[in-house]
């Protein structure tokens, strides 16, 4: 009998354990959130390195489902909500080459640190409100691991004259 | 008498490792820096998250202890000497950041790494001379283990316009 609730208390423990694992392809959906297939760099780097328990994101920028990115400068192009959005989508390509790193989103610990870079015109203060797209959904995403130390700053110009790039720290199991 | 000399010896490692820890609430004042109360952030992000033995602070900008951020464009609005003076009440920022995150400043190792980014206009060439004043902060609170990587960089624009946004990295105990 002992050894019988001895079982049952292991049953427990491990199904409570399988319970915390998120289905994270649900949850996104859940979300409106499709990853894309994350494009090849095209020069000497890569999109990710893994050092110790940490992966460092190259910059990423806001890819929509057709390939092509948003593109333009925040105060003459776009206004503070696409710039929002734009951001949005570059945390969801930044998601897609996570995904596509550890294979399992279920093995980010925490999203350490962001810098979030805004292409904006010499006037344009609302950095923080433009970045918040991204940081917004990875605490939708991922909770209290989703939050992280960031910097939201102003560029001169970006690659391709995209709106955001953003750069990642993930620390992983 | 071995006993004894063991125990002199004893005493006096001792004292020369409480001798270590630094009274920073003296050393600040001395230099006369005063802390300020670090505000929280107002969106989906924190201002440190440790990982390891790593402590990624966000972006900290040059508020006064009135509360009030030193605005303007270096180059344009404000002199090298300003931007420098800025730079120092970012770092100030930072030390406070870090005074809440850690409780006591004896448990930074080491300030690992600098990211100094100056709101100026695009001719404006000096950003190591206005970070310095941040770099020159931390080596007169912590010594040798205030010595960091870094780098000094121009930024088209800055959130609310503020004149400096520093991130670092710090190494803790």
């Amino acid at each position: 009998m002992k050894n019988f609730s001895a079982l049952l208390l292991l049953m427990f423990i491990a199904s409570f354990s399988v319970a915390q694992k998120i289905d994270y392809d649900k949850k996104l959906k859940e979300l409106g959130i499709e990853l894309t297939t994350p494009s090849k760099p095209m020069a000497n780097y890569v999109k990710a390195t893994r050092t110790g328990k940490l992966i460092y994101l190259s910059g990423h920028g806001p890819t929509k489902p057709d390939g092509t990115n948003v593109m333009g400068k925040l105060g003459a192009d776009l206004t503070i909500e696409q710039g929002y959005e734009a951001a949005r989508l570059t945390g969801i390509s930044l998601l897609s080459s996570l995904k596509a790193e550890v294979g399992d989103l279920n093995k980010v610990k925490r999203i350490v640190k962001a810098l979030g870079m805004v292409n904006c015109t010499e006037t344009f203060i609302d950095q923080p409100k433009v970045i918040n797209g991204f940081s917004d959904l990875m605490v939708a995403v991922f909770s209290e691991k989703g939050k992280h130390a960031r910097s939201a700053v102003g560029m001169n110009q970006l690659p391709g004259n995209m709106a955001v790039e953003i750069e990642i720290i993930v620390e992983v199991e | 008498m071995k006993t004894i000399i063991a125990l002199l010896l004893l005493v006096s490692v001792a004292t020369l490792s409480s001798a270590q820890k630094v009274d920073y609430d003296k050393k600040l004042k001395e230099l006369g820096i005063e802390l300020i109360t670090p505000t929280k952030p107002v969106a989906n992000y924190v201002k440190a998250v440790r990982t390891g033995n790593l402590l990624y602070l966000s972006g900290d900008g040059p508020m006064r202890s009135d509360g009030k951020y030193i605005t303007g464009k270096v180059g344009a609005d404000l002199t090298i000497e300003q931007g420098y003076e800025a730079a120092r009440q970012t770092g100030i920022s930072i030390l406070s950041t870090l005074k809440a995150e850690l409780g006591d400043l004896n448990k930074v190792k080491r300030v690992v790494k600098v990211l100094g980014m100056v709101n100026c206009t695009p001719s404006f060439t000096d950003q190591p001379k206005v970070i310095n004043g941040c770099s020159d902060l931390m080596v007169a609170v912590f010594g040798e283990k205030g010595k960091h990587a870094r780098s000094a960089v121009g930024m088209t624009s800055l959130p609310t316009n503020i004149a400096v946004e520093i991130e670092i990295i710090v190494e803790v105990e």
